[in-house]
């Protein structure tokens, strides 16, 4: 497998590390039910036949984190994005939702 | 001035020995090298300093760009590194630091990396067998910066001629152990 | 049939025979020529009979010309170089080679084995899992030496490899894989659009089947046109060709993996040249002209040498030069008999028949036959006859009564596989074609296509427009476009084919696959006892496995076992195909990555100070850090420890602790960052100063601890441990990016900047002063425990100093840019000479923490909390951090739960152990009663007497208890006295000082 590195390029799989579900958020320290949802942060995971959204390190690359949309019945990637933009975008989409219910 | 006792060891006493016909291996021992992390909206502010006093400005990603006397090289996200000769004592972090205190962060690596330029004509051949990217003319040119990986060991490697010459950059520590690797892939160069 | 190559035709083929080669097989001297294989030159020296078979060691000659071989294995060399499992039909002749065959005893011709012939009830269709089963204890002692000797391939060296093997990437437009005729044209069309191609064939010389064929293409020798072609691919600088090179694997995303044979056609490599080399090659275009591989046909004793496909005889012929037998059979349900019988004639070998499955013979094949005076025979080859090898065969007309012919040779073809292999490694199925009779690539993965035989189109124009096709095709879809080239002018011959795959009523056993010993008996056998699908009965019947991977046999298996449950072949299905394709060393996997070169090591900065003073090393991670430094005298690793451990506690000590991680930590939110790493309390930090601090891992559990240096407002200065430094680079990396990526703080490692020494005892400030410029104060009042700063060493070296001890004694660690380390390891030395200082290990500190009571790997090790190591206050109550909420879990917070604890012999003499489990005194020594272990053991200079530290269940409230330390590996059961877990200076007045 391939992965196309937003800032390298195209490069080879042995050039990255797999963290895991990029789908899970971690939760606030002033959760709820804190235990709860960070039980479900740590250990709950989907598991999907299909697209999932995955978190990749560019450990032998440029160190970012990357977010990679890959099929799992395929390995067809449709995309890479930095995890950080991401996040950002992901923390406003967030704030947006606060503001509307607020 | 540094007591007389105190020799500078070269990271890249290995090498040497490995050049062969249609591979030059020029070490560079004698570099000042300081990591450039600009803060967070900092980036143009700290190319418009390097600008200023040495007419270069930060270059994009996977890129390196040379003055007459530093060259600027992008060294990961958001993170360059200056490059320069030291001569008789120049010190790229002490150079650097008074200019860009505040927006960036400054760091002295010269001695974090064993470095050396690969030439002649087994050059692209060589460094293929070990670095997983595409070094071919059409996909890598001078000025082209990568940072991967060989026998894994990391390696940032950069087109630096058109002969081609490459520079190769890698972690003091692994310099040994890349020469083991060098000797492997050039074997049947020594025929 | 026997006599220096005997069997060679009297001219053709594409040897040289101006240089006769020499070699041996089972001893006996033959010579070839340059261009055969090694069972081109068997057969041309009347050598037929050339191993034995898996399970019965029935007697097996030569099938096939080419890598789908599943009989004629050998091993090939001697010594270090054997290698078991070699197919004679793709290994080149070379002068002096050695090859022997394998699995018979004494010899082949008399094989005492063969008697499991007569044992064959007993080697049936899953014959491991019934006949073996009972009693268990016999398994090991008695069944499984039994069968190994009994059922098997070849030897394995048993000395180390002695080559050498490397790997390479290579990147291009178009990956051509296979150099027969589609290949040649998809390559030639790719190419001369600008493409970068490569064009990989398994052979020695590219052809493909043209090689073995009496072809023309634009009105000339197909040779010449291949000559031309060759040429032109070989002037464009965009072409490269690596012949010898089996592509064996497709990956995702265009990436292809092949094996080059680079030395294999020599005796030895030469010195300077690894024998095989791995291509990871990355294509953006895939063409897969792989070809397409015979089938036999299944009928009585289908496997007695002289039993051949009907294409590998065409290519002894001609391209060999060779007669595969003086009197030959032709049995085929397609027209392949029909360019059989006129090569045979042509070749001078009598053709007894040409026996046709189908009802009647297209019209051209009664005229070819009555052109060269054959028999045709419309019905079936029933049996051979021949103890070890093929002397007659029973024919069974459709019509009329069977009767007998005296042969040597069966040419036999169930028509040909495309080679689809390669474009299922993705998980695509192959689509089955009636009117082939073949299975025939399916839904291909992105950027792949197929042409030729591959792709099912045998006939030879048909071909070379489809390769040109191909390549023209793939070479735009990079970006190249260019006019499409012209097909070359050449025939299609005729590839009609009626589905035939096995002979009812036979006498004798009919194999499927032969490299297994599958027999059709096996496959019912299996139906019979429930396996219907397809890979349960490849599984249960072994078919489609070993070396050849079923290549000739297992669509026969799969259309035997359609008809045996009913159902067509499609419904029935195919076994997936993995890679590889074709056999490969794993010596060639492994490339470079053996031995002392394994993986790459990192030297620290007294590396080679060390080598030349005979210290010796120890792995960390990647790093070689000194263990400890012999002097002369000292009898043992415990006297040179003891040693050291005593220099420090009473001088001075030096100890290279370069290879700790050290990490930039810096920017406006450096602090926030840092306070969510880390479970302790860092906002009180200041400036100057240095603390040390526990990371967790988001579960809860211990990942790290390291010290924390804050050098200016905003610049912390982190240390990671030797083995977790990429680990927890990572972890930063992580949290900055993707958990909190609004602060702003730039990362950065410093561990390669900083060659770094421990300076360790109650004089080490004396030392110290002697290396330190005059102008920096490193009183104890101006520089305290804890103190960090800049200074200058030597006269004006960059100097980071450290007041920090994991001796517990007076200690600082003092950093200098990397390039000065190995001087200042020597002027430290040299320095320390009049204070009595000397060199210390990672063994020296190892004890001296474990004395102190210092957490390091045994404690950290994935399954302890904070509190478990006795770090519990430090977390702070009052942030977020990593760790703190799943921390708090009540299984991790159970004050049950094993924590440290010191220990000692209550015989001061006796040696603890680690790894003991802790059993209380009056219990008995079960899993039950297990109350923790020891993590750490020292014999500690210091009190003379072994001590440990362990995690023991309610540990710190068993404080004087005497309990058991039991270790059942070494069979050691020792009291011992629970302890705090500080041996020495417990109120740390020393690191003080």
């Amino acid at each position: 497998m391939r992965i196309a590195c937003p800032h390298c390029g195209d490069r080879g799989l042995d050039e990255f590390v797999f963290l895991g579900d990029a789908r899970v958020t971690r939760p606030m320290a002033d959760a709820a039910e804190p235990a709860d949802a960070f039980h479900a942060y740590g250990y709950l995971r989907m598991n999907p036949a299909g697209p999932t959204d995955e978190l990749w390190f560019h450990a032998a690359g440029c160190h970012a984190w990357l977010v990679v949309t890959r099929d799992t019945r395929t390995h067809v990637i449709a995309s890479v994005r930095l995890a950080r933009d991401v996040a950002l975008e992901l923390r406003a989409v967030a704030s947006t939702t606060e503001d509307a219910s607020a | 001035m540094p007591d007389p006792i105190l020799q500078p060891a070269s990271a890249v006493a290995a090498w040497t020995p490995v050049a062969t016909a249609g591979l030059s291996i020029d070490v560079r021992d004698d570099l000042t090298i300081a990591g450039i992390a600009p803060f967070r909206g900092k980036a143009q502010a700290v190319s418009e300093a390097l600008a200023e006093r040495y007419g270069l400005a930060l270059p994009a990603a996977c890129r390196r760009i040379s003055g007459d006397d530093i060259t600027l090289q992008w060294s990961g996200p958001d993170q360059w590194i200056a490059i320069a000769g030291r001569g008789a004592a120049r010190d790229l972090e002490v150079e650097l630091k008074p200019l860009l205190a505040g927006p960036a962060a400054v760091v002295e690596h010269s001695d974090a990396r064993a470095v050396g330029v690969f030439s002649g004509k087994h050059a692209r051949d060589v460094l293929a067998k070990g670095l997983p990217i595409d070094l071919h003319e059409r996909a890598f040119r001078v000025g082209d910066v990568a940072i991967t990986h060989a026998n894994h060991i990391g390696v940032t490697i950069t087109q630096t001629g058109n002969e081609p010459a490459y520079e190769i950059m890698l972690y003091r520590s692994y310099a040994d152990s890349f020469a083991d690797w060098l000797r492997h892939a050039t074997a049947e160069l020594t025929a | 049939m026997s006599g220096p190559q005997s069997n060679r035709l009297a001219s053709g083929g594409r040897i040289d025979r101006s240089r006769a080669l020499r070699f041996t097989f089972d001893g006996r001297s033959y010579s070839g020529f340059s261009g055969d294989t090694l069972a081109s030159a068997l057969l041309a020296n009347g050598v037929r009979l050339v191993g034995r078979s898996f399970k019965y060691h029935r007697p097996r000659g030569i099938l096939s010309a080419g890598s789908e071989e599943p009989n004629a294995l050998v091993e090939l060399r001697n010594g270090a170089r054997r290698e078991p499992n070699t197919r004679a039909t793709t290994a080149e002749l070379f002068d002096g080679l050695v090859a022997e065959s394998q699995n018979r005893w004494p010899s082949l011709a008399l094989d005492v084995m063969s008697v499991n012939s007569l044992l064959a009830p007993v080697f049936v269709a899953g014959f491991y899992y019934k006949t073996f089963m009972w009693p268990a204890a016999f398994w090991e002692k008695l069944y499984e030496p039994m069968i190994r000797r009994a059922a098997g391939l070849g030897r394995a060296a048993a000395e180390p490899d002695s080559d050498s093997y490397e790997k390479v990437s290579a990147f291009c437009d178009v990956l051509v894989i296979g150099g027969g005729p589609a290949g040649l044209m998809a390559a030639l069309a790719a190419a001369r659009s600008g493409a970068r191609v490569i064009l990989t064939d398994e052979s020695f010389a590219l052809g493909g089947r043209l090689l073995s064929e009496r072809a023309e293409i634009d009105g000339g020798d197909a040779n010449a046109w291949i000559a031309r072609v060759r040429d032109e691919l070989d002037a464009l600088a965009n072409v490269r060709i690596l012949t010898r090179t089996t592509l064996f694997a497709a990956y995702d995303s265009g990436t292809c993996a092949a094996i080059e044979r680079v030395a294999d056609h020599l005796a030895a490599p030469p010195p300077h040249m690894p024998r095989q080399r791995i291509w990871r090659i990355i294509a953006k275009q895939v063409i897969v002209t792989a070809g397409a591989t015979e089938r036999p046909i299944v009928f009585g004793n289908n496997d007695r040498p002289g039993v051949m496909l009907a294409g590998a005889v065409r290519s002894y012929i001609n391209r060999f030069g060779v007669a595969p037998g003086r009197r030959a059979v032709v049995f085929a349900n397609n027209d392949d008999g029909c360019a059989t019988v006129r090569d045979l004639a042509s070749a001078g070998i009598e053709i007894a028949a040409l026996v046709d499955t189908r009802a009647s013979s297209p019209q051209y094949i009664s005229e070819l036959a009555a052109h060269h005076g054959v028999r045709l025979v419309n019905g079936v080859v029933t049996d051979v006859e021949g103890r070890l090898g093929v002397r007659s065969v029973r024919i069974r007309p459709h019509a009329g009564a069977p009767f007998t012919l005296d042969c040597d040779l069966v040419a036999v073809s169930s028509g040909w596989n495309p080679n689809v292999q390669i474009t299922t490694h993705l998980g695509g199925k192959p689509r089955w074609s009636d009117t082939l009779a073949a299975f025939v690539p399916g839904e291909l993965p992105r950027g792949m296509s197929v042409a030729g035989a591959a792709a099912g189109d045998y006939a030879l124009y048909t071909s070379l427009a489809g390769g040109a096709r191909a390549g023209h095709t793939a070479a735009e879809a990079t970006g190249f476009s260019s006019p499409p080239i012209d097909t070359p002018r050449a025939d299609d011959e005729p590839t009609s084919i009626a589905a035939f795959w096995h002979v009812q009523g036979t006498r004798h056993k009919a194999f499927v696959d032969f490299q297994n010993d599958v027999a059709t008996t096996d496959i019912a056998l299996a139906e019979r006892e429930g396996y219907r699908s397809i890979e349960h009965v490849k599984r249960y019947t072994t078919l489609g496995m070993a070396t050849d991977q079923g290549r000739t046999g297992s669509v026969n298996a799969i259309a035997i076992l359609a008809a045996l449950t009913d159902k067509s072949i499609p419904e029935t299905g195919v076994t997936a195909a993995r890679p590889p394709f074709t056999p490969v060393a794993l010596g060639a996997f492994a490339g470079h990555h053996r031995g002392r070169t394994f993986k790459p090591e990192r030297r620290p900065a007294s590396y080679d100070w060390t080598k030349a003073n005979a210290g010796v090393l120890v792995e960390t991670g990647l790093w070689l850090r000194p263990a400890y430094f012999p002097r002369a005298g000292e009898r043992d690793w415990l006297e040179s420890v003891s040693r050291e451990v005593a220099t420090v506690r009473s001088a001075v000590g030096i100890c290279d602790v370069s290879t700790l991680g050290k990490i930039n930590v810096q920017g406006p939110d450096a602090l926030a960052l840092l306070e969510r790493l880390y479970a302790n309390d860092l906002a009180s930090l200041r400036v100057g100063r240095a603390r040390y601090g526990v990371m967790l891992r988001e579960d809860g559990f211990l990942m790290d601890d390291g010290t924390i240096a804050r050098l200016d407002e905003q610049h912390y200065f982190v240390t990671t441990t030797t083995a977790n430094a990429a680990k927890v680079y990572q972890h930063m990396q992580f949290a900055l990016q993707w958990l909190w990526p609004e602060l702003d703080v730039q990362i950065a490692s410093a561990t390669e900047q900083w060659a770094q020494f421990a300076i360790a005892g109650p004089r080490a400030r004396e030392l110290l002063r002697e290396i330190i410029d005059a102008a920096h104060d490193i009183s104890n009042a101006a520089f305290p425990y804890l103190a960090v700063g800049d200074v200058t060493c030597c006269g004006g070296i960059k100097t980071r100093l450290y007041r920090l001890s994991f001796s517990g004694e007076l200690a600082y660690e003092i950093g200098v840019p990397a390039r000065f380390g190995p001087a200042l390891w020597q002027r430290l030395l040299l320095a320390g000479e009049p204070l009595g200082a000397c060199a210390y290990g990672s063994e020296a500190l190892g004890v001296m923490r474990i004395e102190k009571g210092h957490i390091s790997g045994p404690e950290l090790n994935g399954t302890t909390t904070a509190a478990d190591v006795g770090l519990g206050a430090m977390r702070s109550r009052k942030k977020d951090y990593i760790g703190r909420v799943l921390g708090e879990r009540p299984g991790l917070v159970d004050p049950a739960r094993p924590a440290l604890v010191g220990l000692r012999p209550v015989e001061r003499a006796q040696r603890l152990r680690a790894g003991a489990h802790f059993i209380a005194r009056t219990a008995e020594a079960t899993a039950a009663n297990d109350d923790g272990y020891m993590t750490s053991t020292a014999f500690s200079p210091s009190l003379g007497h072994w001590i440990g530290l362990g995690l023991l269940r309610h540990g710190p409230q068993r404080q004087g208890e005497i309990i058991r330390a039991v270790d059942p590996v070494r069979g050691e059961d020792v009291l011992v006295e629970v302890v705090a877990p500080v041996f020495i200076d417990a109120r740390g007045e020393r690191l003080r000082a």
